[in-house]
């Protein structure tokens, strides 16, 4: 699997994070740090202590990495859900975090699919 | 309206009429009233008058009869009766008398006999008051009758003297004619109006005068009265009771139209009585000539003011007149424009429902058909179109809603009219470029590119109506805009610019260009009922160039097009132009239109080029060939992309094939140049520049031959991509990986970053390092334990002299409110997130330049 086809697989946009970044080296550099990235995990514990405020700073910070990285989609799904958590908890919250999640893991295993196949 | 101007004209016209009523009866009564002061003002004058006058007759008389009186006393005193009756006696009283004009003289016998010393001897009228007077040792005057049967006044005094009978008379008697009293009292004169008779207490006359012929005095006032058919019984009357009383008696005797004036006075030594009359005939004449006068007087006055009062209604009607037409207009303006309010939101719930059910039906079949991807972006795409327009139309009416308010304000800004126009070009380019039209720019007479104004609302008026005029101008229809500039007459600090927007498209009614600029009008015929709109644009393109100073008009011909020119008066730019010049080449401008490469040339020349220019291809190639010959060739070529014998990609063909490929060739052309680029560069073209042609874009479309040409040493301005070596940063990120990644991007630029992980770290790092240590902080906002907002309030509040140190906000929030909120908390500027290494590089260039230079 090229890198490529990884953004391709994540919902991500190649040409725009190659355009930012420079190199592909540096997007792959970046691409396999977001494995080792808290933030997602951040998210999951405020929702549950339901640190509304924590969550917002965490949902932001996805947004963040994602820009940064151009996955677009889950770039799309967290900003949803930082804005819906911008003002405090709103009802729409629940049903947005389960869509971040599932854009997270997706993301996740296309880098991780990635992965493997590159350390092969 | 026609009611109320007749109530108005009612009213005036019976006010009027009133006012005009009551002036003639305020001069007819003042006239009245002054004729009738008059009369009693002369009633009174003529009573004092005569008063004044019957006491000096009556004191006149009493002289006179003193010294007649005393005279004949003085005779009795000289001539006294010593012995007896003698003859010398009588002829010595003679000779006195006769010298002091006595008509006779006598002694008077206690019997009442005359014995006759000479003259008539008297008969008296009435002898019994006077005997007993004489038997009284009084002296008296009386009256007598002569034999001639003249009248005599007899004076007599006491005296004793032997009469020729022997008898003692009782008293020395002596007469004087009736006309010589009457004459020394002036009773009757026929210069004078006054005339006086004496009477007795009986009403008889003893002298008369004037036109009297009847014996008592009495009768003649009866008489007098019953000539006017009224009796004089009354004033009879009361004269003879005033004579009863030896009083003064003053009368005013109205007969008929004719007034007298009595006075009667009771004169001394005697039994009579003066009567004076005075006749107001004349006087009488003379007031009422003065009351005609001042009546006359009065009429004229009258007729004058109601000749003003005439004039001022007049004026006054028409005044009124004037402002219900004003009113009536004025309603009719109000009631119009409620009524093209009304038309317009109807229209207007129409149109905007047009798109709303595009985007709802749109958004039902996207739905129905989740899966089909095709259909699907085909919905989308017509959704997002008609969204488009929605917001098009909600930002007109927000526009106007703003205009009517009175909301609108301009935010003054130096703008650079070289990007306003290459900005409405590039806006305009795709619609053009659909529809197949040709559209030009044209700018000549650019003294100044930089100038004052508020670059959104101008940028919206052009493309208002430029794109009025692509709306409106059919496919392969003609659009040019031209732009330039002259001498304010606001003075050296403005630039007069004008705007022009032709085009050869459907053109208005006559009816319909007068009202283009109102709100809320729409041309609505069969013609445009496709073309969608709000109808507020030209209203409010209108209302900006008013509020701008500017002005706005339109020459347009049903089906040959429109002209809208556009006039503003801009403030020049203060900050000087760059200072552009290139090196001293020869240029070959090629362009079908002369002013163009007119205007071209000039701007060339301004910038140390030399130009020439031609109309034609086959002109620029014979120049070329010339050139050739001479073995100087041009520099550049710019040329024009369509000519009118060939376009400017063959033309380029043939520069090529003939003169080689050293030349650079410019394409210049107010169309995109993405579509024609690939043709152009195997054509040979060397490069694009977008028209409109100014200095500046002239300048830096073609200052990266300065370099390729080597004829000039002088680099005028370096393309500069920012060299940070040596400058140290620090960044403010609580992610890793994003620091990482802008660590990775930042070091590229030679800058050196230090990381902290949350705005205090970054505070406490800042604080720990030695000032001037850092020159920039990159901030992101959202951090635990403490955000950037509060960090650089915190910053800004050290005691440092670096505390001024350029601040850059990161953040993946790039709303207006954030911005402001980061400008608020002291930040010098906003950069969003994901990192543009060119914005960053740009800002970080910027600010730390300042930064250091403004120490």
């Amino acid at each position: 699997m090229t890198l490529q086809e990884c953004y391709a697989a994540m919902g991500g946009n190649y040409e725009d994070a190659i355009g930012r970044l420079r190199s592909e080296r540096l997007v792959r550099k970046f691409v396999l740090k977001f494995l080792d990235d808290g933030s997602f995990d951040l998210l999951c514990r405020s929702l549950e202590e339901k640190n509304y405020e924590e969550a917002f700073r965490a949902a932001h910070t996805i947004k963040g990495v994602c820009q940064n990285l151009s996955m677009d989609k889950l770039q799309a799904s967290s900003s949803r859900l930082c804005e819906s958590l911008r003002n405090g908890y709103t009802p729409e919250a629940g049903a947005l975090a389960e869509e971040v999640t599932a854009d997270y893991h997706a993301t996740m295993d296309a880098i991780r699919a990635f992965q493997k196949e590159s350390t092969e | 309206m026609k009611k109320l101007l007749n109530n108005a004209t009612r009213f005036l016209t019976v006010s009027l009429a009133l006012v005009l009523l009551l002036t003639v009866c305020i001069f007819s009564f003042l006239a009245y009233f002054m004729v009738h002061k008059s009369n009693e003002t002369i009633s009174t004058v003529g009573t004092t008058y005569m008063s004044g006058m019957g006491e000096k007759v009556t004191q006149h008389f009493a002289t006179t009869i003193e010294l007649r009186l005393s005279q004949v006393d003085a005779l009795v005193k000289s001539f006294p009766e010593l012995d007896g009756p003698s003859a010398s006696l009588r002829s010595d009283l003679t000779f006195n008398a006769k010298a002091r004009d006595f008509e006779s003289l006598a002694f008077y016998s206690s019997s009442g006999e005359f014995d006759m010393i000479y003259g008539d001897p008297p008969t008296l009228s009435n002898p019994e008051p006077f005997l007993a007077s004489m038997n009284n040792g009084d002296k008296k005057v009386a009256v007598a009758d002569t034999n001639h049967g003249e009248r005599d006044v007899i004076l007599g005094v006491s005296a004793e003297y032997t009469m020729s009978n022997g008898e003692t008379s009782t008293a020395l008697v002596a007469s004087l004619p009736a006309d010589y009293i009457a004459e020394t009292l002036s009773l009757y004169s026929e210069t004078s109006l006054v005339y006086s008779h004496i009477i007795r207490r009986d009403g008889t006359f003893v002298i008369r005068s004037g036109g009297a012929y009847r014996e008592n005095y009495f009768d003649r006032i009866q008489a007098l009265f019953e000539e006017q058919g009224e009796s004089g019984e009354q004033c009879i009357r009361e004269l003879e009771a005033a004579m009863d009383a030896g009083e003064d008696y003053t009368a005013l005797l109205t007969l008929g139209s004719e007034r007298r004036h009595l006075q009667c006075n009771k004169l001394p030594y005697s039994e009579w009585f003066l009567v004076t009359v005075l006749p107001y005939g004349q006087l009488d004449e003379t007031v009422s000539d003065l009351g005609r006068a001042s009546l006359y007087l009065a009429f004229l006055c009258c007729a004058v003011v109601l000749a003003a009062l005439l004039l001022v209604f007049l004026q006054y009607s028409k005044i009124l007149r004037e402002q219900m037409a004003e009113l009536d207009k004025a309603r009719k303006e109000a009631i119009h424009a409620n009524k093209a309010k009304s038309e317009f939101l109807s229209n207007m719930s129409h149109d905007i429902r047009t798109p709303m059910n595009a985007i709802v039906g749109m958004t039902a079949i996207a739905t129905a058909n989740i899966d089909d991807k095709q259909q699907v972006q085909n919905c989308l795409k017509k959704i997002t179109l008609s969204s488009r327009h929605l917001l098009g139309l909600i930002n007109d009416v927000l526009d106007m809603s703003k205009i009517e308010s009175g909301k609108l304000t301009l935010n003054m800004d130096q703008i650079s009219l070289r990007e306003v126009m290459d900005s409405i070009v590039s806006i305009a380019q795709p619609q053009v470029r659909s529809k197949h039209q040709q559209f030009d720019v044209f700018i000549h007479d650019i003294s100044t590119e930089n100038v004052c104004c508020d670059s959104v609302r101008l940028n919206q008026v052009l493309l208002n109506i430029l794109g009025n005029a692509l709306k409106f101008t059919p496919d392969g229809g003609l659009i040019q805009v031209s732009l330039y500039e002259e001498e304010s007459p606001k003075g050296e600090g403005y630039v007069r610019t004008h705007i022009v927007v032709k085009d050869n498209g459907i053109g208005m009614t006559p009816e319909f260009k007068e009202k283009i600029f109102e709100s809320f009008v729409r041309e609505d015929s069969a013609r445009v009922r496709r073309t969608e709109g709000s109808g507020l644009g030209m209203a409010i393109t209108k209302y900006i160039v008013d509020t701008m100073g500017g002005t706005i008009e339109v020459e347009s011909e049903l089906g040959k097009g429109s002209e809208f020119h556009v006039t503003l008066d801009l403030q020049r730019a203060e900050t000087p132009e760059e200072e552009m010049i290139l090196p001293e080449w020869n240029i070959l401008v090629v362009d079908d239109d002369q002013q163009l490469c007119e205007s071209t040339a000039a701007s060339l020349k301004s910038i140390g080029v030399r130009a020439d220019w031609a109309l034609t291809a086959e002109g620029a190639l014979e120049m070329l060939e010339r050139r050739a010959s001479i073995r100087d060739n041009y520099h550049i070529i710019l040329l024009d992309w369509k000519l009118p014998d060939m376009d400017g990609i063959s033309a380029a063909r043939e520069i090529r094939r003939r003169f080689g490929e050293e030349t650079p060739i410019m394409l210049i052309s107010a169309y995109d140049w993405s579509e024609i680029e690939t043709e152009a560069r195997d054509a040979g073209i060397t490069g694009f520049i977008s028209k409109p042609l100014f200095r500046s874009t002239l300048f830096y479309g073609l200052k990266p031959f300065i370099d390729a040409s080597g004829t000039s040493e002088e680099l005028v301005h370096e393309e500069r991509y920012a060299d940070f070596t040596g400058r140290r940063i620090l960044l403010a990120e609580d992610n890793d990986l994003n620091w990482e990644i802008a660590s990775e991007l930042l070091s590229d630029l030679g800058l050196e970053l230090d990381w902290a992980e949350n705005g205090k770290l970054c505070v406490e790092k800042f604080q720990a390092s030695s000032p001037g240590f850092y020159d920039a902080i990159l901030m992101d906002l959202r951090m635990p334990v403490m955000t950037g907002y509060e960090a650089t309030e915190a910053i800004r509040k050290l005691d440092r002299p670096d505390k001024n140190i350029p601040i850059i906000a990161m953040t993946a929030d790039a709303f207006s409110e954030d911005i402001k909120k980061c400008l608020d908390a002291g930040m010098n500027a906003h950069v969003a997130k994901p990192i543009d290494i060119r914005e960053v590089s740009r800002l970080l260039e910027k600010f730390i330049h300042e930064y250091h230079h403004g120490e």
